[in-house]
């Protein structure tokens, strides 16, 4: 009788293994503790985009971990050919929805990032790209004020029609060209608006005081949503800081690698908070990123200590006003609505229910479920800037699923509403794109109209 | 499309050039780095490294590559999704794997005559997904459904918790186009209509492995979903009463679409993992029982099995209160298997079959095996038609565990086939289980099998070193076996 396959293995065993056959070169490696949960079932792969998209088991949850692993094990090396489909997973998460055993696929893809950056710097124009943008720009509130200014003055000064006008975009890269379309108009930074303000006070008697997140991007680029949030969590009788040595959350260079700056961007946010009992965020991308600071301090125990006491302190704006209650308008937003998760809200942060709740609460709405609500958009930080192909047809897949009767696409996270707005304008549709609290801000707004117009009318009566 | 702009430093071999001429430059793999994630497919202690990974998109392109691999004596074979568990798609010979990947689309739905023709890459739920709206399923449901494909499940002949009732992938298929070895395509049964005069190729080819021809086209049966359904989740101080819960649900007549059980340590895996239900970290067995049918009788065969279970010193006993609570318990069933990494680096998963009526000293026996070997063993099972599903929890880095775990897998299967079982329920044989066959088959037995697979496939081309264990060969499988080893 042929011997068993166990015996065979056993003689054909190596005499002694290899000491530290990883080739890991850099401090701040993927974790084999996260790896070693992962049992190759496979149960991840129908709920990867870009494995739906190529097909191939590299472009997989499952195959990515399996790559990271082969690394550590000195199969292959970090190389082109293993950063290739590292960077281009859309760290959306939906692999950790889907798995048995709760791999933190996201978690080794980024530490994978980092030693990729470390062993292979970005070149050329991506390179350029992203040291203007992740270095130069997102941690310096004070030059994103300036580029608030600036985009201001391009869109008022009649710059951006003039511009769209002489085809200065058709030199651009299509989908440049594309996002430019869908910029949505610059108003003023809270940050600038509240400068001189200790706290925004609450409407009522406070029942409680949160600090607010306002971001580098949501700042310039979406100021009304960080307006609509302080309006909603006054409203909800909290008092409102805007703590002035916060910055960039480090979501994004942690997407692309840059651990280190991810760090001291995550050290500045922590010392920035110390004081605050709580941190609301309306970003879902900037609030998953704070909440895995603990992440970025493995080998730290001290910092890992602080960013553990300020994680547990984050909360999205959603879960905040489900968890604490808020008053439901009483006016109508007659719209049909249709709310999209955002990868890092559902899959990062396990938060569904509420803002479906919050839309559902206001009186009006013709809410739709819509089908793969929880799939990526496309968006991904800047991966619609890095890897367009790949995201122009993530956002076609998602486009396919949103029913065509809605007015409104709602969701919580910006990257996602520029995507979305993107989609909306690539695929003619007509949806609005709007934030969840922005709803609800609305409602309130013309519940105070309403009340203002009762009081007119009952003055004029008297 | 999504390829990226980067130095190729491998000189491409010739037939790798001649086979991106069938497909296109972007459907095929040939990068040790990308080949690298095809070494292996849900059974993970073995790894080879395939030539090449080709995509066809269609028929005529699996016929062509087919074609040239045969005339240029490349061994390949057909891959999934790659969530077998016996080693199916391991290409342990350096094949070109052709991945079906890119043929996933559902090509018609007839439901005047109950049946639908899928693409292999189609993926199982996906079925059931694109036809409930209209009241209709597809009833094969293996654990892995969320993700595997229909192709391979015909390869397989993959079973599921409700094959109790409703029977295996091989009662639902109506018909098959098969690429054969030497590239030539054929329709078996091309309009769906069972029972077609003359041997029984669909029978013969669903379950094959892989090593008769590859799957391009397949009509599964499709049924209206069931008027009710009921679920219960009893659980029990010990497996011997909810063996003996499982023998008196079935000899009281009721023929339940599910009868699953889970033993202790199962069930410490499934509670760390991604689903818990909250079962209580006390007890030594639950069942997880469903009877569906007509609304008429339903609420009888559930009182019936309350009692049998009560009887059995059942602990607590409950039915599902909603399709909420029902979900829950499947999603936690379900995901077992992968929950078990959670509570171990590896694991293997046997699939043995037994009589029933053997649970109980089955069970006793593989607890013994795990004492033996010193590592744990978890039971998740389809108890109604007695397939065992022992999970060998252990740790590949540990030296000499792996092998542990093979040890232990293989007496496992014989403690089955020894009580006048099968070494496999639904997982297949692949590479796992082929010494194991020895256990049920004689060697003339074995012979005779091995000559239908020449009448098809006479080069041994096709998913070369599975099924069979290889007796005038076997020097060569050992060689292969150590080269794959050393690759590891």
């Amino acid at each position: 009788m042929a011997k068993s396959l166990a015996a065979q293995l056993k003689e054909s065993a190596p005499p002694c293994a290899d000491a530290s056959p990883s080739n890991y070169l850099f401090k701040d490696h993927p974790d084999e503790n996260k790896w070693a949960d992962c049992v190759h079932c496979g149960m991840c792969l129908e709920s990867c985009p870009t494995y739906l998209e190529t097909g191939k088991e590299q472009h997989s949850p499952r195959g990515r971990v399996h790559l990271i692993k082969s690394v550590a094990e000195g199969q292959i090396s970090v190389n082109e050919h293993f950063a290739d489909p590292v960077f281009q997973c859309l760290d959306c998460r939906a692999c950790t929805t889907a798995c048995p055993a709760d791999v933190d696929v996201g978690g080794l893809i980024e530490e994978a990032r980092g030693q990729v950056r470390k062993a292979i710097p970005l070149k050329g124009w991506k390179g350029a790209v992203s040291g203007f943008f992740l270095k130069g720009l997102f941690p310096h509130p004070d030059r994103m004020r300036t580029v608030s200014g600036l985009l201001k003055f391009y869109q008022k000064s009649g710059l951006q029609s003039a511009v769209r006008k002489t085809g200065a975009l058709k030199i651009m890269p299509s989908h440049l060209a594309d996002m430019e379309a869908i910029m949505p108009k610059v108003k003023q930074p809270v940050q600038k608006k509240y400068k001189d303000y200790k706290f925004i006070p609450a409407k009522g008697n406070p029942k409680a005081r949160v600090a607010m997140l306002t971001g580098c991007i949501m700042d310039v680029m979406f100021s009304d949503i960080n307006e609509s949030t302080i309006n909603v969590l006054t409203h909800n009788d909290n008092d409102v800081v805007l703590p002035k040595n916060q910055t960039c959350c480090g979501a994004l260079h942690v997407h692309a690698g840059d651990r280190d700056m991810g760090r001291k961007l995550a050290k500045q946010n922590i010392e920035a908070f110390q004081e605050e009992g709580k941190v609301v965020v309306n970003a879902a991308g900037c609030g998953c990123a704070l909440k895995e600071y603990p992440e970025l301090f493995k080998d730290d125990p001290e910092w890992k200590a602080k960013a553990e006491v300020f994680s547990d302190k984050v909360e999205d704006i959603s879960k905040y006003l489900y968890d604490t209650g808020y008053e439901k308008p009483k006016s109508t937003v007659n719209k049909k609505i249709t709310y999209h998760d955002a990868c890092h809200l559902a899959h990062g942060q396990g938060v569904r229910h509420e803002p479906r709740q919050l839309l559902q609460d206001i009186p009006g709405v013709e809410y739709t479920e819509m089908a793969n609500a929880d799939t990526c958009c496309g968006s991904a930080g800047i991966y619609n800037i890095t890897n367009p192909d790949m995201a122009g047809a993530v956002l076609e897949r998602k486009m396919e699923n949103v029913p065509e009767e809605v007015e409104m696409i709602s969701m919580g996270n910006p990257g996602c509403m520029l995507q979305m707005a993107l989609g909306v304008q690539k695929y003619g549709r007509r949806s609005e794109i709007v934030h969840t609290v922005q709803l609800l801000d609305w409602a309130y707004q013309k519940d105070k109209e309403n009340i203002a117009a009762n009081q007119k009318a009952i003055t004029m009566k008297g | 499309m999504f390829r990226s702009k980067r130095k190729r430093q491998t000189r491409k071999d010739v037939h790798v050039a001649q086979l991106e001429a069938i497909v296109g430059p972007t459907e095929i793999l040939y990068e040790r780095e990308d080949l690298l994630s095809y070494d292996c497919d849900g059974f993970t202690v073995h790894k080879a490294m395939p030539k090449a990974v080709v995509f066809p998109k269609n028929t005529e392109e699996v016929a062509a590559i087919v074609r040239y691999c045969s005339v240029h004596n490349l061994p390949f074979l057909a891959r999934g999704a790659g969530t077998g568990l016996s080693g199916g798609a391991i290409p342990l010979n350096g094949e070109v794997i052709i991945s079906l990947g890119k043929m996933r689309n559902l090509l018609s739905v007839d439901y005047e005559n109950r049946q639908a023709v899928v693409q292999p890459g189609f993926v199982n739920l996906k079925l059931t997904n694109s036809i409930s709206n209209k009241g209709y399923y597809y009833a094969p449901d293996p654990s892995s459904q969320y993700v595997c494909t229909i192709g391979g499940n015909v390869a397989e002949n993959a079973g599921g918790a409700h094959c109790l009732k409703y029977g295996v992938t091989t009662n639902h298929i109506l018909g098959l186009e098969v690429v054969l070895p030497n590239g030539e395509i054929i329709e078996i049964s091309e309009d769906g209509i069972p029972d077609s005069p003359g041997y029984d190729l669909m029978g013969l080819l669903t379950g094959s492995e892989g090593t008769l021809g590859i799957v391009t086209k397949i009509t599964v049966r499709i049924l209206k979903n069931p008027q009710g359904k009921q679920t219960v989740l009893a659980y029990f101080d010990n497996v011997e009463d909810g063996s003996r819960a499982v023998s008196g649900i079935i000899s009281a007549g009721i023929v339940p679409a599910a009868l699953e059980m889970m033993d202790k340590t199962a069930i410490e895996g499934v509670e760390a993992g991604a689903y818990p239900v909250g079962h209580p970290d006390d007890i030594e067995a639950l069942l997880l029982i469903e009877v569906d049918g007509i609304i008429a009788g339903i609420d009888e065969q559930i009182d019936e099995i309350l009692t049998v279970c009560k009887s059995r010193n059942v602990r607590e006993v409950k039915v599902a209160e909603s399709e909420e609570e029902r979900g829950k318990w499947w999603a936690n069933r379900k995901t077992g298997f992968g929950a078990m990494g959670a509570i171990s680096p590896d694991y293997l998963v046997q699939d043995g079959v037994i009589p029933r009526s053997k649970l109980p000293e089955v069970l006793r026996r593989i607890k013994e095996i795990s004492e033996e070997s010193g590592l744990r063993i978890a039971n998740i099972f389809h108890a109604g038609d007695g397939n065992l599903h022992p999970l060998i929890l252990f740790d590949s880095r540990v030296p000499g565990e792996t092998e542990k775990a093979l040890e232990a897998g293989t007496a496992c299967l014989k403690a089955c086939a020894d009580v006048g079982g099968s070494i496999t329920g639904e997982h297949g044989v692949g590479i796992e289980k082929k010494e194991e066959m020895r256990f049920i088959f004689t060697d003339e037995e074995l012979e005779a099998q091995t000559r239908i697979r020449e009448v098809f496939n006479p080069d041994d081309l096709l998913n070369k070193g599975k099924l069979f264990p290889t007796p005038s060969r076997c020097m060569d499988v050992k060689k292969v076996i150590k080269d794959t080893v050393a690759v590891k």
